[in-house]
């Protein structure tokens, strides 16, 4: 199953449903290459909390995209990682180093608003 | 009664595991066989005529001294147990040292054992039992002193074998409360406090082992989200030790909650843990550590973006 990628105003929205497989995971890094380009988006959030595991290579696609939205000069928040999600996951190993997480939706939008108003908080 | 604790001897053997295999192991060892159990039961009349005497003298003695003599403050009780132990005394040469008998002995045991006697007593009163049967024996058997001295013999085997019976007893009950302490120490709550909006503090307290840590990474994780936490002041001020595993968990924890997008800021990392946590190399880089619950909350403030501001400057009190 696809993950549909919403638009508000600057930022893209991602959510990733329960059952996404490996290439469903490799086009979303794709689409949102594209559309961070095509509509000079700012943030991406990316919202797995319908995700109940998330396997190394979710996790490195992840990363990937975080990076790859980096690059593109965009800020991307992973938001949603379930409790029992995130314990699996380091235990794992699978920190997702370098990424910035919030809780959900709602504060994932918080944090990118604040970081792109003229004078942010720290923190 | 208390609890559903087992009371009777035949539990008892049970969870003692108390078997006939191991009734014969353990009078093999005593070198106890048919021969002591004739030598034995053919003192029985002898054991008739010098139980009131022998009872009477045990418990002369046992009264005697402050330790014993609170046991038998209530002489209905005194009565009962003195009749109890006549028959023991009775027993000890009527045969039949089957596994009905090592229950009662079980069972007898535990009764001293949860009326709080101590073993150091309940040695003392077999030594005098022997003492004061070989003193009867010796006048009995006068003109036979060799008769004496292997029913003697027999009858201390016999003794060894209930004394061992009741000492396991008494490591049986106490291995039981201790393992019933450690439950009562993993099932202490630790509570996950909301402290500011968006700040949890978690004080724990007391013995970390794996399956706590587990817990209560778990009940960590949920809060965080159940109450939208940003920051997480985790105070292990009342922690003693941590070994490797559960620092590793931690480390494991504050990662997690990271994901979730929550900091975790340790407090009260004690001097020994510091070390420990140092030696074991753990590497806490990623992780804010505090002195203290104050500092720890201080720092929060600062993520959350609180500021906290006396209101009177000069409100001391007195």
């Amino acid at each position: 199953m696809r993950a549909p990628i919403l638009r508000q105003g600057k930022i893209l929205i991602a959510t990733i449903q329960g059952s996404l497989s490996d290439a469903d995971l490799l086009q979303l890094r794709e689409e949102l290459a594209t559309d961070v380009r095509r509509y000079r988006s700012t943030g991406v959030i990316i919202d797995v909390t319908l995700l109940d595991v998330m396997d190394s290579f979710a996790a490195r696609t992840l990363r990937g995209i975080t990076q790859m939205v980096k690059l593109l000069g965009a800020i991307s928040i992973i938001v949603g990682i379930q409790p029992d999600v995130a314990f699996a996951m380091v235990q794992l190993g699978l920190t997702l180093e370098g990424t910035t997480t919030a809780l959900d939706l709602q504060d994932g939008l918080d944090l990118l608003h604040r970081s792109q108003e003229p004078s942010h908080h720290a923190g | 009664m208390v609890g559903n604790r087992p009371e009777g001897g035949a539990q008892f053997a049970e969870t003692l595991e108390m078997t006939e295999q191991e009734l014969v192991q353990r009078k093999d060892f005593l070198e106890f066989g048919d021969a002591d159990v004739k030598a034995l039961t053919g003192v029985n009349d002898l054991a008739r005529r010098y139980a009131g005497s022998v009872i009477e003298d045990f418990y002369k003695h046992l009264l005697s001294f402050e330790d014993t003599n609170a046991f038998f403050k209530d002489p209905q009780v005194l009565q009962h147990v003195q009749n109890m132990q006549k028959e023991y005394f009775l027993r000890l040469t009527q045969g039949n040292y089957d596994l009905a008998y090592t229950q009662n002995r079980l069972k007898i045991g535990a009764i001293h054992e949860r009326i709080g006697l101590p073993i150091k007593s309940y040695l003392g009163m077999y030594n005098f039992y022997l003492r004061a049967v070989a003193t009867r024996l010796v006048e009995a058997y006068e003109k036979n002193p060799d008769q004496a001295w292997s029913v003697f013999l027999s009858l201390m085997k016999l003794t060894f074998l209930d004394i061992g019976l009741a000492i396991d007893t008494y490591i049986y009950s106490r291995e039981r409360t201790i393992r019933e302490q450690q439950e009562a120490i993993q099932e202490l709550p630790t509570p996950v406090l909301p402290f500011r909006e968006g700040l949890l503090i978690v004080p724990i307290i007391g013995l970390i082992d794996s399956q706590r840590a587990r817990q209560l990474t778990q009940q960590l994780l949920t809060s965080i989200r159940a109450n939208r936490a940003k920051v997480v002041v985790i105070d292990i001020t009342g922690v003693q030790s941590v070994d490797s595993r559960v620092a590793n968990h931690m480390v494991q924890t504050v990662e997690a909650a990271r994901l979730m997008g929550a900091t975790v800021i340790i407090a009260g990392v004690s001097p020994e843990i510091a070390q420990t946590m140092v030696t074991i190399g753990i590497d806490l880089g990623r992780i804010a550590t505090v002195g203290d619950l104050q500092s720890g909350i201080e720092r929060a403030e600062q993520v959350l973006g609180y500021k906290v501001l006396r209101e009177q400057t000069s409100a001391h009190v007195a």
